[in-house]
């Protein structure tokens, strides 16, 4: 799938303004804010198993999400960053 | 910050709430004690598991530093046996779901499940309020009309026949608004008598949802309590197997508190001066020079190769 790059915004005072009105230094279709236009993969379809995921915690602690989410419901969210 | 404030809602319908990033695990660290998070926070520093669920952000070159690595914003909802039952992207990648709406989907009360079993009134009602206690910059929240109607009527879905009017629920213009589309439960096709015509209502009840969000300036502190006004209309005919009654046109006016998530990010330092809860700065440069290390490393393989 090849995804489109939305670059649609205008420069105002104290930085770029995108079509929902959001305003920060970064201009839209840079860095941070590269937002596709239209059609882009959010991954795997509703209704299909939720993949494992094997990584580390906060804590430095291997996380396995099918062991420790096995039988509850669970919110998973792919976050940009918690640092910017 | 937001989905900290309402977690022990998750934690009292017994969901699990995991964040996955591609920081570093000590910024996680860092992150998790600045505002005493409790839900997983989940270190993907080189990106494997956002490529695995194939949502790099493929739009960002692997040169441009820090950004490269970053994933599609986006959440799953999983539910008990393992399965995604909804998931939640936005194109504009400023924008997230919000808590409420998070739990209101996990606890399996979508929006096509939006009747209730409540008895019928004598008289049309409606009601329009907030899902959630404030709104935050760029995050989702639903605006709800509910409307019911007495035993054996109905109100038009959209389309509506030829001059008459579904129901439809809209915000006036407000550039600090951001909507998304209205979510309406599935309509129910009713056959009128005499003429056959088939046409789409809602029986008893319906409820609209109106994802809204506003859309501060994310780079200025506000260190005032500020509230904004959402007005709007809710407009609906209702009609029984005979006749209609008149279109109805009913204005709104909310006022709603702005949480200020910039503030909640700061704290007073020794000598008394506003900064931020976590050692960002430290960790972003981290973020932005860990790859060009690579870089290095990589053109300096390259080289030996020649």
């Amino acid at each position: 799938m090849t995804i489109e790059m939305d670059t649609s915004g205008e420069e105002v005072e104290g930085g770029w303004r995108d079509q929902d009105g959001f305003v920060t230094y970064i201009q839209p279709g840079k860095g941070p804010r590269s937002s596709p236009r239209g059609e882009y993969s959010t991954g795997p379809d509703v209704g299909s198993p939720m993949p494992n995921v094997h990584c580390l915690d906060s804590f430095g602690q291997p996380f396995n999400l099918h062991d420790v989410s096995a039988g509850k419901p669970a919110i998973f969210i792919f976050l940009r960053s918690a640092v910017w | 910050m937001q989905l900290q404030s309402k977690i022990q809602d998750f934690v009292a319908a017994g969901i699990n709430v995991f964040s996955l990033s591609y920081d570093e695990q000590d910024a996680l660290a860092d992150f998790r004690d600045a505002y005493d998070i409790t839900y997983g926070l989940l270190s993907d520093p080189e990106s494997k598991v956002i490529r695995q669920f194939g949502i790099l952000n493929t739009l960002i070159g692997e040169d441009d530093h820090p950004w490269f690595g970053i994933p599609f914003p986006g959440t799953y909802v999983v539910n008990s046996e393992g399965l995604i039952s909804h998931k939640f992207f936005e194109n504009n990648l400023q924008l997230r779901v919000g808590p409420e709406m998070l739990l209101r989907v996990a606890q399996g009360d979508a929006i096509e499940h939006s009747k209730t079993d409540s008895e019928a009134p004598a008289e049309t009602a409606w009601h329009v309020y907030l899902d959630g206690d404030r709104l935050a910059a760029s995050v989702l929240n639903d605006l709800v009309a509910r409307i019911e109607v007495p035993g054996g009527r109905h109100l038009y879905a959209d389309p509506a026949p030829a001059g008459n009017l579904p129901v439809a629920l809209t915000l006036d213009d407000d550039p600090q608004i951001v909507t998304r589309d209205v979510m309406k439960p599935e309509s129910e096709s009713l056959t009128i008598g005499g003429t056959g015509e088939v046409i789409q209502v809602y029986e008893g009840a319906v409820e609209l949802r109106l994802p809204i969000t506003v859309n501060a300036d994310l780079g200025v502190a506000e260190t005032e309590a500020r509230e904004i006004t959402l007005a709007g209309e809710l407009q609906w005919q209702s009609c029984d197997d005979q006749v209609c009654d008149l279109p109805r046109r009913e204005r709104f006016k909310l006022t709603i508190p702005l949480a200020s998530i910039v503030v909640s990010e700061l704290r007073a330092s020794a000598d008394g001066v506003l900064v931020r809860s976590m050692n960002s700065v430290k960790h972003f440069k981290r973020l932005s020079d860990r790859r060009q290390v690579l870089d290095v490393k990589e053109s300096i393989k390259g080289v030996g190769d020649k």
